[in-house]
């Protein structure tokens, strides 16, 4: 038996990649996430190609801002239902197959099993829709034609943006679903609030600038203005004009008290 | 551990409560380092919420533990690094393979514990298996590859929740040669299990539990306790019930069966049969088996209840 000094510190990143290593060996997940973002944008790309080919004077460039914007629209809905998809699984993994009381009991500290799970879920997230992304921006320019090429600060910013956003709803599905200790519910709430409720919300303007409260209305607000407008157009709700830091801070609060919550049950639970 | 402790696991009035319920009453439990150690009990009694307690799965309503020497839940977190467990039914991510697995409990441990996936997975005989998704493997083999996962630490106490379920008999001798392998090794295996013959056999010391709290913990030896009847067999059984009349002998299947009141009358009643001119073929203590002790002490308490 080998004496081992107890104060040898634990590496972050071992446990990371132990996160990595469970989200990417789930075949129906990677499947999923894949088909919502890399598999989507080519599609996206095919479609547009195609519709130039046959019919250059009815259908402009497959490239160029007008379609950044849309992929970037597209990337942001398909792509947050895939950070739910991952984020919910990050969060509860383990305690559905039973493997928390496994690692609880080696006595690592709960708060940094909790912990690796961020960026190692994140890791996923952005390999798909930085992937995702990475396609639609060569597209943009390489198909860009007689339109005006996105610019490099064009390109990088609604980069940013979209992983902001997904980023976002992995934070908060991660955080819900460690806190109730449930992959299932977390992904039935956050879909139907994402996808149906919000823009439903966002479009009652009697509730005014309580609407800047929801990650939707915060996320579109932030999205670059070259390619506002064009999101703008695709959905139903007027646009709401405000600060960029207030635009932030409603996104990290909801990130912060999702993750608070996760963390606290993390914490609390009996393993 | 420190050299000092004697004991690697000691708990003072450990208590835990269910609302109204008491599951665990006021343990004191005291499990000597380098030594099996079961630890017994009729489903129900509180065996899993005692360990569960003392691997700080679940709260402590009251009372103290200390684990190698170090208390809890201060002392956790490096008393834990030296302690491997399984817990119930060992449970993995199913779609990883049972290399796959070691890896993510290898994570959570210190860096070195990567290193002994292989010689752990050796141990239990699971290398060529190794490979293979966990959702393919037999009940027996998760509860080996249970065991391959709580040596990954190189643990210096080991707590296995009914460890042999699922195993052949087969597997069974195997589990017990390994067990008997770790505490040459200098550790300590606390084995919780409902297989008395089992434990009996593994086993230097038990406690038995009762209704959360201990009935009684002891040595295997004192436990069951010295032979008080011997059986007796002889070429002519009948003739040797009338010599042994004083003894108060009992015809049984296969000769005889007589108290004795110590190890001297053993000698006593094989001098007198064979002054007697009887050829004697057998004369073989009869000792309590745990099993009889464990339903005695049980059903003692049933009926006080």
């Amino acid at each position: 038996m080998t004496a081992l000094a107890p104060s040898i510190p634990f590496r972050r990143p071992r446990l990371v990649s132990a996160e990595v290593l469970k989200l990417r060996k789930r075949r129906g997940l990677v499947a999923t996430a894949g088909l919502l973002t890399v598999v989507a944008i080519l599609i996206t790309y095919a479609i547009l190609i195609s519709l130039h080919a046959a019919n250059p004077a009815h259908h402009g460039p497959a490239g160029g801002i007008t379609n950044l914007g849309h992929t970037l629209w597209l990337l942001n809905a398909l792509g947050s239902v895939a950070a739910i998809l991952i984020g919910a699984t990050a969060g509860a993994g383990d305690l559905g197959a039973g493997v928390f009381r496994e690692l609880v009991v080696t006595g690592r500290s709960r708060s940094s099993l909790f912990a690796a799970r961020i960026p190692g879920g994140l890791a996923v997230v952005v390999a798909f829709v930085g992937s995702a992304y990475a396609l639609s921006a060569v597209a943009s320019v390489a198909f860009a034609g007689s339109l005006a090429a996105p610019s490099t600060s064009l390109l990088v910013t609604g980069g940013l943006w979209v992983l902001l956003m997904t980023g976002f709803w992995f934070a908060v599905a991660l955080g819900l679903s460690s806190f109730l200790g449930s992959r299932t519910t977390p992904i039935a709430v956050l879909l139907p609030f994402h996808l149906a409720l919000s823009p439903i919300l966002i479009g009652i303007a009697v509730l005014g600038s309580g609407r800047d409260a929801l990650p939707m209305a915060a996320g579109d607000n932030l999205l670059p203005h070259a390619v506002s407008s064009v999101a703008a157009a695709t959905k139903d709700g007027p646009g709401m004009a405000a600060l960029t830091s207030v635009l932030v801070l409603v996104l990290g609060l909801w990130v912060v008290v999702s993750l608070a919550v996760g963390l606290w049950r993390t914490k609390t639970r009996d393993a | 551990m420190n050299a000092n402790n004697t004991y690697v696991v000691e708990t003072t009035a450990l208590t835990k409560r269910f609302g109204a319920r008491v599951a665990v009453d006021k343990v004191d439990l005291r499990i000597p380092a380098g030594s099996v150690f079961g630890y017994l009990g009729p489903n129900g009694a509180g065996k899993t919420t005692l360990i569960r307690m003392l691997l700080g799965l679940t709260s402590i309503s009251s009372g103290s533990v200390r684990i190698l020497g170090l208390p809890m839940p201060s002392g956790r977190a490096e008393a834990l690094g030296r302690v491997g467990a399984i817990v119930e039914e060992p449970r993995f991510h199913r779609y990883l393979s049972g290399r796959e697995n070691l890896h993510v409990a290898a994570a959570a441990r210190e860096p070195e514990a990567h290193v002994r996936i292989d010689g752990a997975l050796a141990r239990v005989g699971l290398s060529k298996r190794a490979d293979e998704k966990v959702s393919a493997y037999s009940l027996g083999m998760r509860q080996r590859l249970g065991v391959a996962r709580a040596l990954l630490g190189d643990p210096e106490l080991l707590i296995l929740d009914e460890p042999m379920n699922g195993l052949d008999p087969a597997g069974m001798e195997e589990f017990r040669f390994m067990i008997r392998g770790l505490v040459a090794e200098g550790r300590t295996v606390v084995l919780s299990s409902h297989l008395l013959d089992e434990v009996e056999k593994t086993a230097d010391a038990i406690a038995i539990v009762d209704q959360g709290r201990i009935v009684v913990q002891g040595s295997i030896d004192e436990l069951t306790g010295r032979a008080a009847t011997v059986i007796v067999a002889t070429a002519d059984d009948r003739r040797a019930q009338a010599l042994l009349a004083g003894y108060g002998a009992v015809p049984v299947d296969g000769g005889l069966r007589v108290p004795i009141a110590d190890d001297n009358a053993s000698a006593a009643i094989n001098r007198l049969l064979v002054e007697a001119g009887l050829d004697v073929f057998r004369l073989e203590p009869e000792r309590a088996t745990l099993e009889r002790r464990f339903l005695e002490i049980t059903s003692r308490l049933e009926e006080a209840a």
